[in-house]
């Protein structure tokens, strides 16, 4: 795991507003529901790989794109070959089936929390004139989810280091003591976290009840319509032929 | 409810104030900690249909803790309420169903909570099985379009697993939903008291 985790576009051709970024995020849902054939699914996961590559994780970007050309690849080969033992064909399938429904938002999502500064998304969700009960907890989503992820894998490492597996069978035979074992110390450190967070917003004066101030620009320019008019016609595109039968 | 004339009322809703920023940083955190809980153990067992219709009931065993330490850190109203819709966001926007049962579980909890006036432990651990009624959110298509449901898996995970989810579902599925929601959030909330007397209270957290 890398520590890039919490947002930098610094490095990136194009800098996009995050009121782009969550409207490709929720584009990505719709594609979720509602496609399933394998060249919308393609179209749309290289322009989500492309918008993340011009935002700068051209790495990354490169990586999940080959990772989607392969399970589309598989997922053909499996459908069209029409051989292989069909418990073999029901579990890969759904597995890549799997794959394929959350790729899109996993990848909009790292678009989102990977190349956005948390004082920027801040801003451009108080923008948007959402209320703060609502405001402050979506950017804690996703400041946290990295969060979870890191201290899973410590987590992880804690329990091999005192010889507890965290396995399948483990999990079967005695499952209320594995949550125990990996939900307390989560929610320890969690709730550790949490109150170091806490405090460094009242450090900066977000209880103060007036409204506040922002370095950060936030403004919609011309990259943005861009991309924006790009998704929308995706979506069109999607809701037309994403499903399979229209056009087969 | 006749009971509480409304200076009562106002005295529970503004008794530690608003919710301030901590507030809203811990629902969001924990927010974060149940979603990626609850995906975790639906794409984890997503692949075998009928444990990927249990999935309220897994949820709810394991989520109990998370939902119960969060609404006892914060303490105040609107805890549950920003949870049940966190949760709404992410997951069940697909149709007007969906929508409405995850918001009426949100409310519903929300509810429990204030007439226990968040002091009640009682009423605490009595909340979770409706916030849980959420679980069953997802599934709505069933109720409302069985057969899009159907189909749906049919072109993503092929015609056996169609077929399989097809016998499992039989018209009444969704209120058998419900109930294992419920029962998943009972079992879930006896499971959050012991586990947090046992660790958290000790530690002074809640």
């Amino acid at each position: 795991m890398d520590f890039t985790f919490y947002g930098d576009d610094s490095k990136g051709l194009i800098k996009l507003d995050p009121r782009t970024k969550l409207l490709i995020f929720l584009t990505s849902g719709i594609l979720a529901i509602n496609a399933y054939r394998i060249a919308p699914i393609m179209i749309f996961g290289a322009a989500l790989c492309l918008v993340l590559a011009l935002c700068g994780k051209w790495i990354t970007a490169l990586k999940c794109m080959a990772l989607l050309s392969l399970a589309c690849y598989t997922r053909y080969m499996v459908e069209t070959s029409g051989r292989g033992a069909s418990a073999v064909l029901i579990i890969v399938s759904s597995l890549l089936s799997i794959f394929l429904f959350t790729f899109p938002v996993i990848i909009s999502f790292l678009l989102l929390a990977q190349t956005t500064r948390i004082s920027h998304f801040l801003s451009a969700l108080q923008a948007m004139h959402l209320p703060s009960a609502l405001v402050i907890p979506i950017a804690v989503i996703f400041r946290f989810v990295p969060t979870v992820q890191e201290e899973w894998t410590g987590i992880r490492k804690a329990m091999a280091f005192r010889g507890i597996e965290l396995n399948m069978m483990n999990a079967i035979r005695h499952p209320m003591r594995t949550v125990e074992y990996v939900l307390i110390p989560l929610l320890f450190s969690t709730i550790s976290v949490m109150e170091e967070l806490a405090a460094a917003a009242l450090a900066r004066g977000m209880d103060a009840g007036v409204k506040r101030s922002s370095y950060e620009v936030v403004k919609l320019r011309a990259a943005d319509y861009i991309v924006i008019a790009v998704f929308l016609c995706l979506i069109w595109y999607i809701f037309r032929y994403g499903k399979a039968g229209v056009v087969s | 409810m006749s009971k509480m004339d409304m200076n009562e009322v106002q005295d529970v809703v503004k008794e530690d104030g608003r919710l301030k920023t901590k507030d809203l940083i811990f629902a969001g955190a924990f927010g974060a900690i149940y979603l990626v809980m609850m995906l975790a153990i639906v794409m984890g067992t997503g692949s075998i249909p009928i444990l990927y219709l249990l999935s309220p009931l897994t949820v709810g065993v394991i989520g109990g803790t998370i939902y119960m330490l969060c609404v006892l850190k914060i303490h105040k109203f609107g805890a549950a309420l920003i949870l049940g819709i966190l949760f709404l966001l992410i997951s069940s926007t697909s149709n007007w169903l969906s929508i409405a049962t995850a918001a009426a579980a949100a409310v519903l909890a929300e509810l429990i909570l204030f007439l226990g006036r968040y002091k009640s432990r009682k009423m605490y651990l009595a909340s979770f099985p409706f916030f849980n009624l959420n679980m069953a959110a997802p599934f709505a298509l069933l109720q409302v379009n069985k057969q899009q449901f159907i189909d749906l898996s049919r072109a993503y995970y092929g015609e056996e697993r169609a077929n399989a989810l097809d016998a499992m579902t039989p018209g009444w599925i969704w209120y058998g939903l419900l109930a294992l929601a419920f029962a998943g959030g009972i079992i879930g909330s006896i499971i959050a008291s012991r586990l947090i007397k046992k660790h958290f209270e000790k530690a002074g957290i809640v």
